[in-house]
């Protein structure tokens, strides 16, 4: 045997002695590539191998493709779902409660300016009772005028065992009407708020182009079923929203507070009467009016709770603008095209969300992928150097 | 089967015909590539048919504006090979399978002595030297389908086999 000597007689050698393969790996492989490779029985192979073999043979367009489809059909169900939901809101005249207590964050700066119609008659402030004058009893004072109020399904507040709940309940309703019939149509809620013997407690008026008006009503629980309904004949009814909160915990709590105070009160004016000495008579006058303030601010928190299930807070709205039943009640191409409006906004807003949502999720996966495929090339590559 | 195969029985039996004419060319060459650098007749095999599986199986997605269909199979079949060197996780040994008789044309034993030498050789080779030279005088490809699979320069495939070819020499003639 000759060695090879330079280049040309090592590569000779090298293609002369080169592996050849078995000739029952060929034919064994020639019969694989004739059948096309079948695979091996879907059964008996894990759903994770599938989806990968899957994935392997997709190539990246197919599979931005299916995703892209799957993200569309995603949105047009969102938006349908989201459309059917906004639609039933709006259109809903009626006895749909919503847990949105709008008015009751600002129920404090509402009330420090009245202009009532007619006096409330509940909620008014007491005078500070002198030594003798007992204190007015919370519960038989309350009870007439709750007695008279649907709101508050309330009697006597009581320790344990209370029966009653303390609700207030605030409403909101949109009227729509013609630029020319806002002054009438407020006319008729200023009327509609006296016959329920309500407050205004603020009102705007605009006329003109943008002609609309904003009314924030005081209306007697007692009468709210009967002033929305009044409210609602004035015009077309665009929204309502009704609205309840529970405020019987924070009652209950002042009630007995209050009662504490009182019971404290009459403990003082004991040791009054027992007192022997000036200076006796003053530490505990002191501590009396000390005691009796904090028994009128009880009461003034108490009243103003009493009023809250007493009345409740209305907001009437008086839009102008396009009436769905303006047209005779036909669905023209205006309407079509401030429906399809609509529905591309909606579309918008939850593609974006979806972005948002699906967005940082890719970025987290595109990054997986980048260091998985670096990963795998640093391994091929030490592989090979230590092969 | 690509969308396009399926509707057009003419692309289809285009896509087999290709897919077949790759096979019959290349089949040889990939299992001499992969027994070169992997030294284990059975593992090459393995290679072979993992490679040819994978071709087939991704061949729609096969873009000749980015080299030849040659240098395609050969980059599938060298991460397959490189792959099971990463399975394997050691350094291949030389090759103690026993030679396939079918395999060896008639007795020379000449051929044999040559054989032996140039696989003690190769032995004393790194990776991928042992990888240009399975591509270059085993597999057949040209500088510049090595280079397309490798993912350098075909001029610089060209200086780095200079220098193996110049090493394997040395080898040879230090072996016994």
């Amino acid at each position: 045997m000759e060695r090879p000597n330079d280049h040309s007689d090592l590569a000779t050698a090298l293609a002369e002695t080169r592996p050849v393969a078995s000739e029952a790996f060929t034919r064994k492989l020639d019969k694989r590539v004739a059948a096309g490779f079948p695979r091996r029985s879907r059964r008996s192979r894990d759903p994770l191998s599938l989806i990968r073999d899957h994935l392997l043979v997709s190539g990246p367009g197919r599979l931005l493709f299916a995703g892209g489809g799957v993200v569309l059909v995603a949105i047009a169900v969102a938006t349908v779902i989201f459309v059917g939901s906004s639609d039933t809101e709006q259109t809903s005249s009626g006895g749909l409660l919503n847990e949105v207590s709008r008015f009751s964050g600002s129920s404090e700066s509402a009330e420090s300016q009245p202009q009532p119609s007619e006096p409330p008659t509940a909620g008014t402030g007491k005078a500070a009772p002198q030594y003798e004058s007992s204190i007015p009893q919370h519960e038989s004072e309350a009870a007439p005028s709750r007695a008279a109020s649907a709101g508050s399904v309330n009697g006597p507040a009581s320790t344990s065992g209370r029966a009653h709940r303390d609700i207030e309940r605030s409403a909101e309703i949109g009227l729509l009407a013609d630029p020319a019939d806002v002054a009438d149509d407020s006319a008729a809620v200023f009327s509609a708020v006296h016959d329920a013997h309500g407050i205004v407690l603020r009102s705007t008026t605009t006329s003109g182009k943008r002609a609309g008006a904003n009314f924030d009503l005081l209306i007697p629980s007692a009468q709210l079923g009967d002033a929305l309904a009044a409210f609602s004949a004035i015009d077309e009814v665009r929204t309502r929203h009704e609205a309840t909160e529970d405020i019987t915990a924070p009652t209950v709590n002042i009630s007995e507070e209050l009662r504490d105070s009182r019971a404290r009160i009459d403990g003082l004016l004991a040791q009054l009467a027992a007192a022997e000495t000036e200076t006796e008579m003053d530490v505990i006058e002191a501590e009396l009016a000390r005691e009796r303030r904090h028994a009128a601010s009880l009461r003034a928190q108490l009243d103003k709770l009493e009023q809250r299930t007493d009345f409740s807070r209305v907001s009437v709205k008086i839009e102008t603008g396009q009436s769905s039943t303006d047209s005779g009640g036909a669905w023209g191409i205006s309407d079509a095209f401030g429906d399809a409006g609509h529905i591309l906004g909606i579309a918008a807003g939850v593609t974006l969300i979806g972005l948002a949502v699906i967005a940082p999720l890719a970025l987290i996966a595109l990054l997986a992928w980048l260091a998985h495929r670096t990963w795998i090339r640093t391994q091929r590559k030490r592989a090979l150097r230590d092969a | 089967m690509s969308e396009a195969a399926i509707a057009d029985p003419a692309a289809q039996s285009r896509s087999e015909v290709d897919f077949e004419r790759l096979y019959r060319s290349s089949r040889d060459d990939v299992y001499a590539y992969a027994a070169g650098l992997l030294r284990d007749q059975a593992a090459a095999e393995d290679v072979t048919a993992a490679a040819f599986e994978r071709a087939y199986r991704k061949r729609s997605r096969f873009d000749a504006n980015r080299g030849s269909a040659r240098a395609w199979l050969f980059g599938i079949a060298r991460n397959a090979a490189l792959d099971e060197l990463r399975r394997r996780g050691r350094q291949a040994e030389l090759s103690t399978d026993p030679v396939d008789a079918a395999s060896v044309p008639a007795p020379d034993r000449d051929r044999d002595e040559l054989r032996l030498l140039l696989d003690t050789a190769l032995a004393r080779l790194e990776g991928p030297e042992r990888e240009l030279v399975a591509l270059k005088f085993f597999a057949g490809l040209s500088n510049g389908e090595i280079a397309d699979v490798v993912g350098i320069s075909a001029s610089n495939v060209g200086t780095r086999l200079n220098r193996t070819m110049d090493k394997l020499r040395e080898a040879c003639d230090g072996a016994p």
